[in-house]
């Protein structure tokens, strides 16, 4: 895997677990 | 920043005009060369600009007189919603990724951006969403009317124009985040060697932790607008009081991406004026590392003074101290920039063609508009002037005054290098000067309508503030029509512009000036260049 793709990676699962993240707090939590 | 580099052959010969397999629009469409896509993201940039522009104009129209004239109250709505949600994400923030996709390759030496087909497709992501946005308008009940905001519970009774809204800001975030994992992967990859970060031109540093400040912000925005959707559609209440939701929440929620907004838009801008003021000063800037510590300061605070905006929603004292103080601390690193830029004209060799005009023109404007962003941090203060024109004449000083004049000082500096040709420099200062004199008969007299108590987002209004309202409105159809001179203006230069100079300012030093003609090929630093 590129050094591009790492970085890439890396930076789409902060996304993607920052996008989840809030909805499940306060889904999951808050219920 | 000046290199002492060995200049030869970056000008790839056998790049020059070769645009690719395919003519026409379909090299658009197909595009993965950088430097058409920031010219894609430019021109769309500027569509939205009119669009939103025209949107203010029925706006203002309306407001000319008290009393109902034009559009009723619920397209009066949509208009103030449609026209915020279509400059920020629809201009001012592709217009800024349309300059970084132009220079950060050229700047820091690289040949294109990491992922050149990902970046083909984060421009075009956005047509499709501006289209969701517009048709919005023909579904029943029209587009939504709820404020750029999109507060909830409003957001929650609105019809079907709310769900294109909503699919249309996944798709923008969607392609933000692209386009940012595109920038923060090309900066920190594909550097020419020699070419250290803290070497990097500001605009590469600002857009840099802009990038970052994206990937961090844009999924919670998804996510607010993806607990509206499901709130609407899917049974749940996570805003919807009805069910045991809160409101107040969609309001954390919204601004804890919000703040972080205002300088998502804000520091490239300061990374274009960065550029112009030292290049027209004949300086190099003052105090390089000092701003890019004092922006990564800004870029950290945003994240702990978002409810600043909420303040009367109600909050123990503690919370709006501590907002307060947060807020108020941001002026430093803020000032910090001011005096570098006032510091870097300081002794320097001045003069004053149209991109330093508007650098200074945003100097003088955005400082303002920092400053009443400081009356408002004061809770006292801020209870009386919340959802007034104060509000509004504060964040257009630092959105129009900060970001859109910083664009203009970038793109009359820039466009040389991009087309080869020069604009008119009469008419661009017309341009300025037009622009400026009633960007502040709109604006500066909203001030006034603010502390006597305007509201924000009405058709109507009392008899006493009809004149400043009737002043403010007559900016507005001016700076709408002098932004078709700017059109004019750069159009004439691509059309019969005078040939351009390799570095027609004298004082610029970055990587497209020093190292590559003018016009720049279309492919460039294909061999990294070795900077010493």
């Amino acid at each position: 895997m590129s050094k591009n793709v790492k970085t890439a990676l890396v930076l789409a699962s902060i996304a993607l677990t920052t996008f989840c993240g809030i909805i499940a707090k306060y889904w999951l939590l808050n219920s | 920043m000046s290199y002492a580099a060995d200049t030869h052959a970056h000008d790839d010969a056998h790049g020059h005009g070769h645009h690719g397999g395919y003519g026409g629009i379909m090299r658009w469409i197909t595009t993965t060369n950088h430097k058409d896509i920031g010219t894609l993201y430019l021109w769309f940039s500027f569509i939205m600009f009119m669009t939103g522009g025209a949107m203010a104009m029925v706006i203002r129209a309306e407001l000319f007189s008290p009393g109902l004239q034009i559009v009723d109250p619920d397209f009066f709505n949509q208009m103030t919603t449609m026209h915020g949600l279509i400059m920020v994400f629809g201009a001012i923030m592709p217009a800024f990724v349309g300059f970084a996709n132009w220079l950060i390759p050229m700047q820091i030496g690289a040949p294109d951006m990491a992922f050149a087909r990902l970046n083909n497709w984060s421009f075009w992501l956005l047509p499709f969403a501006a289209l969701l946005l517009i048709m919005s308008f023909f579904t029943p009940g029209g587009a939504p009317g709820v404020g750029w905001t999109l507060y909830a519970p409003l957001t929650v009774q609105m019809g079907i124009g709310m769900d294109l809204t909503i699919f249309a800001i996944h798709i923008l975030g969607m392609s933000s985040i692209l386009g940012s994992i595109n920038i923060i992967t090309t900066i920190l990859n594909l550097r020419a060697p020699g070419m250290t970060l803290m070497r990097m031109p500001l605009f590469c540093w600002t857009w840099l932790i802009t990038a970052y400040l994206l990937v961090a912000a844009m999924p919670v925005l998804a996510g607010a607008v993806t607990m509206t959707l499901t709130d609407r559609h899917f049974g749940t209440s996570f805003f919807n009081a009805a069910g045991g939701g809160d409101p107040v929440l969609y309001q954390h929620i919204f601004w804890f991406f919000g703040h972080p907004e205002v300088y998502i838009i804000a520091l490239p801008a300061f990374g274009v004026v960065s550029q112009v003021i030292p290049a027209f000063s004949r300086k190099p800037l003052f105090g390089y590392a000092s701003m890019v510590y004092a922006t990564s300061a800004i870029a950290i605070l945003s994240f702990i003074v978002w409810a600043h905006h909420m303040y009367t929603v109600g909050m123990p004292v503690t919370g709006q101290l501590f907002f307060m103080y947060a807020t108020t601390l941001i002026a430093v690193p803020t000032g910090v920039k001011v005096f570098n830029w006032v510091a870097t004209m300081w002794k320097g060799s001045l003069t004053f063609e149209t991109p330093m005009l508007f650098a200074l023109g945003f100097l003088f404007l955005f400082t303002l508009g920092g400053f009443t962003g400081l009356v408002l941090s004061l809770v006292p203060v801020d209870i009386q002037l919340h959802d007034t024109y104060y509000v509004v004449a504060h964040f257009h000083y630092v959105m129009v005054a900060g970001a859109l004049f910083s664009a203009f000082a970038g793109i009359y500096f820039w466009l040389p290098k991009w087309t080869g040709k020069m604009y008119d420099e009469t008419l661009g200062k017309i341009h300025f000067w037009l622009t400026l004199i009633f960007f502040n008969m709109i604006f500066f007299v909203q001030h006034f309508l603010g502390m006597a108590g305007m509201p924000r987002r009405i058709p109507d209004y009392p008899l006493m503030f009809e004149t400043w309202n009737k002043i403010s409105s007559i900016g507005a159809f001016g700076f709408g029509l002098s932004q078709l001179l700017f059109l004019y203006v750069v159009l004439k230069c691509i059309r019969s512009g005078e040939p351009a100079p390799q570095k027609p300012w004298e004082g610029a030093d970055s990587l497209e000036w020093t190292h590559l003609p003018t016009p720049v090929p279309y492919h460039t630093f294909e061999t990294p260049p070795v900077l010493k």
